[in-house]
């Protein structure tokens, strides 16, 4: 190979071809119960999977047992359930944990879920210096757009301080946080906003290992050096790479200037992609197929602005779960990327371009005044806790769904070329989606029981004593959370104790003050039925948005909330994490003429039967309606119960859905 | 459109006794325009169900947006249902409405876990329907009903300035609700709003040396402002934190022992003159000013703690829609 041809090529210190090694390919998995996902980890793994990425489900992320009331409807839906070391235990075995790189989606109960990793590692005979891989842990999102966030931010960030001290010292190769803007695109986030929220997020929690000074010079570059980040990659790819490489700069600088770090390893900008879900459509869902392919693009084909890590979500997530096909075919589209393309054998093939450098300084100018934004507010912890970054994601939000609703933003098979023959892949016996075995939850729910009689009721008891005085006297919790695990202490019952000396947190709901960008024809007939109702029964309509359960994902019910009071109801909206009871509390009280609910985790028919019943205590006859993730054959059923009317991610046009509720009620006997 | 006297006797009695949509439904038909008649036929019922039913100490609760007054109400039941187990306590939280749609959100329901169906504490909201002062036109009436049925009728208000004053017209207490250090001090100053609360709050006090900074500054402004006012004592200022569960005893235990109650004639008085206000303008004021020279009127004013007896109001509102639909008959045959 002669020397002219190696500036185009990437090669070895011989001069001989040397591509890139592929990134880790990952696929977001877990659900039923701990045993069903070993399985299906083993599996993937087989397939040429090179990382596990674990999802939990609802009740462990927000730090319930399986066996809590609130759990119920929830064991198994959107991820793996995990009670106690033993499902641990069934959770991995006959996997070598020491050869995995192991990617936790975890926040609230992050701490948790890493100390049974560590007592499994311990019992297992593995050094923990060999254990590799990453704890979600992070703020922005969990406050913003996920909610699933159980602690105060100040107690979350002292929890996150605490795993960076533990894991710098015995878990070297362990990321105890993972800086997560991937759902503040999901909840509406432009690219400055996911750039500005997700580096100001990093200063908070390298300001607050600073100031607790646990660490020398030496260390602390280590400590930032295993920052990571989770971004998400939409469909305006080239915007989207531009954005991937704008953080890689404005990371190198501030970890340079702020934090004087001198280690250029440690000012790497690490990072996985998960590419956007926001996008795919429950219309002619086969198109998302190529929707996630060009999404990968923008993180894999240059090489300053290729992710570590990627998983893809399956062309049929907005319909419901995926199954194992579903997956397996987007694991394909990774290896066919990696390994049948020569994407890894270039350098990064768009240095020097004009284009993307004026891109990626526009977008660094307008991250870098947001970030001073929120600095001179005090630090991300107070963004978040003012309320400053829920308003600006509602605000996003809003303008996006505007756009999409006035077909200024083109959605094919949505809002344009909407008419299409109806996919053969939707035809299978199954309906072409997963769901998951009611039933299978006993299984989980044994083991827990089991696990509980076993145990040492003294020993885990003591534990949990010393975990909760621990937390008052503010020391590192890991150790004695470590300790938990061992003894056998369950989720619930380690989330709980810290939720006694910290408390739980109800953050601002960020819909105050929002306004829709809407003033059509259509705006004007529902504003033209409000005030007819209004007229004939003397007041405004009012509308409870319930969002009921463990879910977190609040957008759906904050644009509804949005929306109806653009339409002119009155609307009551408390934020997420509701019982039924609180729900149907609140329609009796403030005498709502409709309640809305907002179901996204598929517990739908669990929970509506749950609200039916409390109406029915108070004999409350309020009309109910129902949006989120639900299939298709669902609908009779909850009809059945009394539903009015359904709404799916097919019913994007906000004012239609209005329309059709403000119609419900309009011919409602007018009440006592 | 009316209920028929059989319903109402019902959905009454049902209130009476605490059944939450019972109450929810009567606040909707008080909430309803041109209410007049229905109000009659309530309060009559009321009286002739239970001539003795209960009058809630009313407490209005405003401050700036921010200050955290959902937060600490939410703390202030929690602790309500163990310090008072026979007592029963209801809530109205008022928002803004919006200016272009009419329409409003309205999410200051407390999140407090109350035991399940419990019906010791009632919670609702209300849009301000654009009126100034923070109150909704009807908060009134639905004040007057609910101390009907609770030992303790708490009214939220988002208010800014001028806007408190309202409130304070219709509690026996009102609570002005700060930060620390928040600036509110000297807007408040300047607005003269300082001069009207019985009390007040400075939330948020997570940090010892910064909430007794602020409290030293308030004091001192109260102190100032006694100057003005020599006769009167100092109110009581508290130091409150939701999050470090501080001070929200010690306010509970002043509002639950608190004795003073304001003359519900001067209130009833001063309700009546706001809406004719707003219905009638200065026109509708100079007749009132006929109505008030009556003498009974004139008793109630030089005898405001015992009065010849209770006013009613919407005995008054009749007399008065009469007197003005005689002055506008008048006014249109000349």
């Amino acid at each position: 190979m002669s020397a002219e041809k190696k500036d185009y090529l990437l090669v070895d210190e011989n001069g001989q071809g040397k591509p890139d090694k592929p990134w880790i390919f990952r696929t977001y998995a877990g659900h039923t119960n701990a045993k069903a996902s070993n399985e299906l980890y083993r599996k993937n793994l087989s397939k040429g999977q090179t990382g596990l990425s674990i999802a939990f489900d609802l009740p462990t992320q927000c730090g319930y047992s399986s066996d809590h009331e609130v759990s119920r409807p929830e064991i198994g839906k959107v991820g793996v359930p995990i009670n106690s070391l033993e499902d641990f235990r069934i959770l991995f075995d006959q996997i070598p944990i020491e050869e995995m790189n192991t990617s936790m989606t975890i926040n609230g109960t992050s701490m948790w879920l890493l100390s049974l990793y560590v007592a499994l590692a311990e019992e297992r005979g593995v050094p923990l210096e060999k254990l590799n891989g990453t704890t979600q842990n992070d703020l922005i999102k969990e406050y913003l757009a996920r909610g699933t966030y159980i602690y105060p931010p100040k107690d979350s960030m002292k929890i996150i301080v605490d795993m960076y001290e533990y894991c710098l010292h015995n878990i070297p190769k362990w990321n105890p946080s993972n800086i997560c803007s991937y759902h503040l695109q999901e909840a509406g986030a432009t690219p400055v906003q996911e750039l500005s929220f997700a580096l100001a997020t990093a200063i908070a929690v390298l300001d607050a290992i600073k100031e607790r000074n646990c660490f020398t010079e030496d260390e602390f570059e280590q400590c930032v050096g295993r920052i990571s980040f989770f971004v998400n990659a939409g469909i305006r790819f080239v915007e989207e790479m531009c954005k991937m490489r704008a953080f890689t700069e404005m990371w190198e600088e501030i970890t340079k200037e702020r934090y004087g770090v001198k280690n250029a390893k440690y000012r790497v900008f690490r990072y996985g992609v998960q590419v956007n879900s926001l996008g795919l459509t429950e219309e002619q869902p086969e198109n998302n197929a190529w929707r996630i392919l060009i999404e990968a693009l923008g993180v894999t084909l240059s090489r300053n602005a290729r992710c570590r890590a990627l998983q893809l979500p399956a062309w049929n997530e907005a319909l419901s779960l995926p199954r194992p096909w579903d997956q397996q075919w987007s694991l394909r589209l990774q290896q066919v990327l990696a390994y049948e393309t020569d994407l890894l054998e270039y350098p990064d093939i768009f240095e020097g371009s004009k284009v993307i450098e004026g891109k990626v300084k526009a977008l660094k100018e307008q991250a870098k005044l947001e970030i001073q934004k929120i600095l001179d507010m005090g630090g991300a912890l107070v963004a978040i806790e003012n309320g400053y970054m829920k308003s600006q994601l509602v605000k996003s939000q809003t303008e996006r769904l505007s756009k999409i609703n006035s077909n200024e933003l083109v959605i094919v098979g949505k809002n344009k070329w909407t008419d299409g023959i109806k996919s053969p892949l939707m035809t299978d016996s199954d309906g072409g989606i997963f769901k998951v075995d009611p039933k299978s939850a006993e299984q989980t729910l044994g083991v827990l029981a089991e696990a509980k009689s076993r145990r040492n009721a003294e020993l885990a008891k003591k534990s949990l004593e010393e975990l909760k005085q621990a937390a008052k006297d503010g020391k590192n919790l890991m150790p004695y959370s470590i300790a938990c695990a061992k003894a056998l202490v369950t989720t619930g019952e380690w989330a709980d104790a810290l939720r006694e000396v910290y408390g739980e947190y109800n953050p601002p709901t960020g819909v105050d003050g929002q306004k829709l960008f809407l003033s059509d024809d259509k705006v004007a007939t529902v504003r033209g039925k409000v005030e007819a109702f209004t007229k004939a029964h003397g007041h405004r309509p009012k509308i409870v948005v319930g969002k009921p359960g463990l879910d977190g994902h609040s957008n759906g019910a904050e644009m509804i909330a949005v929306s109806a009071k653009h339409s002119g109801f009155d609307v009551i909206y408390s934020g997420i994490r509701l019982s039924p009871e609180e729900i149907v509390q609140s329609a009796v009280e403030e005498n709502a003429n409709v309640i809305g609910l907002s179901i996204l985790s598929g517990s739908h028919k669990e929970i509506a039967k749950h609200l039916f019943d409390e109406l029915a205590h108070y004999k409350a006859n309020i009309p109910v309606v129902i949006g989120g993730i639900i299939p298709e054959s669902d609908f009779e059923e909850l009809k059945k119960m009394g539903i009015r009317e359904i709404f799916t991610p097919k019913d994007y046009d906000l004012m239609s859905i209005m329309n059709k509720i403000i119609d419900i009620i309009s011919v409602e006997p007018a009440l006592v | 459109m009316m209920d028929s006297t059989e319903t109402l006797s019902q959905l009454v009695s049902e209130a009476l006794l605490g059944e939450k949509f019972p109450i929810a439904k009567i606040i909707s038909k008080i909430e309803t325009e041109n209410n007049l008649t229905f109000r009659e036929s309530l309060f009559n019922e009321i009286q002739s169900q239970k001539p003795n039913a209960k009058d809630g100490l009313t407490i209005g609760i405003t401050g700036t947006p921010g200050a955290g007054k959902s937060s600490l109400l939410g703390e202030l039941c929690r602790l309500f249902l163990d310090f008072a187990p026979v007592k029963k306590m209801a809530i109205v939280a008022i928002d803004p409405s919006s200016n272009i749609s009419g329409g409003s959100i309205l999410g200051d329901r407390t999140r407090v876990t109350l035991p399940r169906r419990d019906t010791r504490i009632y919670f609702r909201s209300q849009p301000s329907q654009l009126e100034l002062g923070g109150l909704n036109p009807y908060t009134y009436h639905v004040i007057r009903f609910l101390r009907k049925i609770f030992d303790y009728v708490f009214i939220e208000t988002v208010g800014i300035g001028q806007n408190e004053i309202s409130v304070s017209l219709i509690s026996d207490i009102s609570f002005l609700v700060m930060q620390p250090l928040g600036g509110d001090q000297v807007q408040f100053m300047k607005s003269g709003i300082m001069e009207v609360p019985e009390a007040f709050i400075i939330n948020k006090c997570d940090e010892e040396s910064l909430a007794n900074s602020s409290y030293y500054m308030l004091e001192s402004t109260l102190e100032f402002i006694k100057d003005i006012l020599p006769d009167q004592s100092l109110p009581p200022i508290f130091k409150t934190s939701v999050v470090k569960k501080k001070g929200i005893e010690e306010l509970l235990n002043f509002i639950l022992t608190y004795s003073k109650r304001k003359d519900k004639n001067i209130e009833t008085i001063t309700q009546l003159m706001q809406w004719i206000r707003n219905e009638y303008g200065r026109f509708g004021i100079g007749i009132w000013k006929q109505l008030e020279s009556n003498t009974w009127n004139q008793a109630v004013r030089l005898n405001p703690l015992g009065g010849i007896h209770k006013l009613s109001y919407e005995l008054e509102e009749t007399k008065f829609l009469s007197l003005i639909q005689n002055k506008i008959a008048q006014n249109d045959k000349n």
